[in-house]
């Protein structure tokens, strides 16, 4: 696989925030370019109000940006309808958030199903796909818990099974760590770096500053704009690593 | 003016009989859906949208009735279905134009969303009362009715757009009923799990107007906002699980409407208030006797847990007095306990019918199994001082009134005892009791 093969590219994207006509607008992107090679690990940092969940929004298709281009697979997503959008999130990308955001009356293996329902995937494939994904975080031993039942560390890679289980394109994660102590958070952002050596395309929200060390590449924004676009301390995967 | 309620019981099962059944039935079938459609409605908490699609209505249906005439289509002639489709897309257009209005006065004016909504929806409904005064000579419309709600206006074009509307909403909140679950539940996963939230919200509007208009003549303009929202939040009191409160919601409306159609006919009223008085009710019933959240058993549940804590006061005290004179123990143990008499007795009463406590040759003590259950209390007592002390790091003096009440647990005794490293005497160097053995 080429390294510089792209899953998605940004061009000249802004996205402009005004409550009304009055209102002075909010520039919550002014401007930016990123592409993202496939099987990049990348962290986004920077300040509170800098852009981050802005920029994160549309990567991961829940906005549009008011100006620009984003490709994602070869479509430019800033184009589509909202439709369009959802069945892209569907099935290319995957959601892990900084709350867990588990359903608490389903199983883990439920839980983890849910993204499969809704393209049509007859129950008993989704449980297998749930089954197969839980084993790789290493939760097949609590497929019938439910989500009370476990630790805050599981139940974040709960959710990240749950991400996975459409073998989506990109894992976006905003602050995943962000509800968890330093030792649990460590446990997680291991399992990050074992997903990313096994060739899958990461995008993290973090205000870790050791993050900058365990990634390939590190985008710091600043006011809506790209501040700092630096490598980080982990070598970039080589084409013969990646799975 | 004194108004005079004509109540007249006979009346009762009138809507029952084959003259009203249809009307009847047909009411039923939106309180049905009305309920249930409602139960997102409540959690989504778009309880005040639902009041202004009900008044943008107006509009819409009167220029759906003017058009009629623009085209020189005699309402005589007209087919009853053609007619009910054709007051269902004046509805539906009109809540759409009032979904855009909103929408531009909030991004074109300082207007947050709730008043964008209030002055869409009120400016809607002026103009429907504005075009009704147009309407031509022959048309019948009855404001009246089209505001309260009225069965004699419910005729064959209306029950046959219930009977198209109701199943079909139904149905597709049967077919969506996993997206919708996980949109009421979590907006956010939703979205991420590639569930559209913005089709689902307009489509459960579209739903939401269908059924407005479908339910409009005999529940009025301002009341059927009611049959949404009330049976929704009275099933809401009873269940946390969404098919229930689904079932519940549907239920609760098709009561509402039936017993409000026999209220309305008894009391020779009109239909809407009727109905919508009933769903109060109901809902007034849910919220005193609902199991996890009611007023009623939540009181019960601490009349119970009071006179357990009582009973064991009684306990503790004369195992500490020891016999007391059957007719002078109100005065040593109501100190000790701090009961009130006529409590007391009572309390006394009951302990003696459990065979806890005995009266014998004229005096008041405790039987063996009261014995044994006052020294576990003893027990506990000690043990929690025991911990509160040397755990927690209070000192000797503070501890009384807490372990009092923690006492009462005394189910946790013998992990305590295990946890504290058996001890043997309390702080203030009284014997712990050992549990007794059986
Ligand atoms: N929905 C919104 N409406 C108006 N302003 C917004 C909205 N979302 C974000 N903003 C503004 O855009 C800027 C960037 O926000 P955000 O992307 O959330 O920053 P970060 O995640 O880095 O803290 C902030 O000034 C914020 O107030
Ligand atoms: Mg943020």
């Amino acid at each position: 696989m080429a390294m510089d093969e792209l899953v998605a590219r940004i061009i000249g994207v802004t996205k402009v925030y005004q409550k009304h006509k009055a209102a002075p607008p909010v520039h919550a992107l002014a401007g930016v370019d990123l592409d993202l090679p496939r099987g990049q690990y990348l962290s986004i940092m920077g300040p509170s109000g800098s852009g981050k969940s802005t920029l994160m929004n549309i990567i991961g298709c829940l906005d549009r940006p008011t100006e620009g281009a984003y490709l994602l697979g070869g479509d430019d997503v800033a184009k589509m309808d909202d439709t369009e959008l959802s069945r892209v999130r569907g099935r290319h990308l995957g959601f892990v958030f900084q709350a867990f955001n588990l359903i608490p009356q389903l199983t883990v293996q439920e839980n983890v199903a849910v993204p499969l329902f809704y393209q049509g995937i007859p129950a008993g494939e989704r449980n297998r796909r749930a089954a197969a994904v839980l084993e790789r975080v290493e939760l097949a031993d609590r497929m019938s818990h439910r989500p009370a039942q476990l630790s805050g560390g599981q139940m974040q890679r709960v959710a990240i099974a749950r991400a996975l289980v459409n073998e989506p394109s990109i894992l976006l994660a905003d602050e995943p760590t962000g509800n968890l102590d330093t030792k649990t958070g460590d446990t997680i952002l291991a399992l990050f770096d074992e997903l990313h050596a096994q060739g899958l395309t990461i995008v993290m929200v973090t205000h870790d500053p050791g993050m900058a060390d365990r990634c390939e590449r590190v985008v710091r924004l600043r006011d809506g704009l790209i501040d700092v676009d630096e490598v980080g301390g982990k070598r970039p995967v080589t084409s013969s690593s990646a799975v | 003016m004194i108004a005079q309620l004509q109540i007249d019981p006979t009346q009762l099962i009138e809507p029952w009989t084959a003259r009203w059944f249809p009307q009847t039935l047909g009411s039923m079938l939106v309180g049905i859906t009305c309920g249930v459609l409602g139960c997102f409605v409540v959690l989504r908490r778009m309880a005040l949208i639902g009041d202004a699609l009900s008044h943008a209505i107006l509009p819409g249906v009167v220029v759906a009735l003017l058009s009629l005439g623009w085209f020189g289509v005699q309402l005589d002639g007209l087919p009853p279905w053609f007619l009910a489709m054709w007051l269902l897309v004046g509805a539906l257009g009109a809540g759409l134009l009032t979904a855009v209005l909103i929408s531009l006065v909030q991004r074109k004016s300082r207007a947050k969303e709730d008043s964008a909504i209030g002055i869409a929806f009120t400016a809607m409904f002026a103009v429907g009362l504005i075009l009704i005064s147009s309407l031509p000579r022959g048309t019948h419309f009855d404001l009246e009715c089209f505001i309260y709600g009225d069965p004699l206006a419910v005729q064959t074009p209306d029950l046959i757009l219930m009977g198209v509307v109701c199943p079909a909403v139904l149905l597709t909140v049967a077919l969506m009923y996993h997206r919708f679950k996980l949109i009421s539940f979590d907006p956010v996963v939703a979205a991420a799990m590639g569930v559209s939230v913005a089709f689902a919200h307009y489509l459960l509007m579209g739903m939401l107007a269908s059924t407005i208009v479908a339910g409009i003549k005999s529940t009025g303009v301002i009341l059927v906002v009611a049959m949404v929202i009330t049976p929704a939040a009275a099933a809401y009191q009873l269940t946390n699980r969404l098919w229930v409160m689904l079932v519940l919601a549907g239920t609760i409306g098709a009561l509402s409407a039936g017993l409000g159609m026999s209220l309305a006919f008894m009391v020779n009223t009109p239909t809407g208030p009727a109905m919508v008085l009933v769903a109060a009710l109901l809902f007034t019933l849910a919220v005193l006797f609902s199991p996890n959240h009611g007023w009623v058993f939540d009181r019960l549940r601490r009349l119970r847990l009071a006179r357990h804590v009582a009973a064991e006061d009684v306990l503790k005290a004369l195992y500490r007095l020891g016999p007391q004179p059957e007719t002078g123990y109100v005065e040593p143990i109501g100190t000790e306990t701090g009961l009130p008499p006529r409590k007391l007795v009572k309390t006394v009463a009951r302990l003696c019918a459990e065979a806890v406590l005995t009266i014998e040759q004229g005096r008041l003590m405790l039987t063996q199994v009261g014995k044994r259950h006052a020294r576990e209390l003893v027990r506990a007592h000690r043990l929690w001082e025991t911990y509160l002390v040397n755990e927690a790091g209070f000192t000797a003096e503070e501890v009384h009134a807490t372990a009092e009440d923690l006492e009462h647990a005394h189910e946790l005794s013998d992990a305590l005892f295990e946890a504290l490293g058996r001890p043997d005497q309390d702080p203030h160097g009284s014997e712990i009791p050992r549990r007794e053995p059986g």
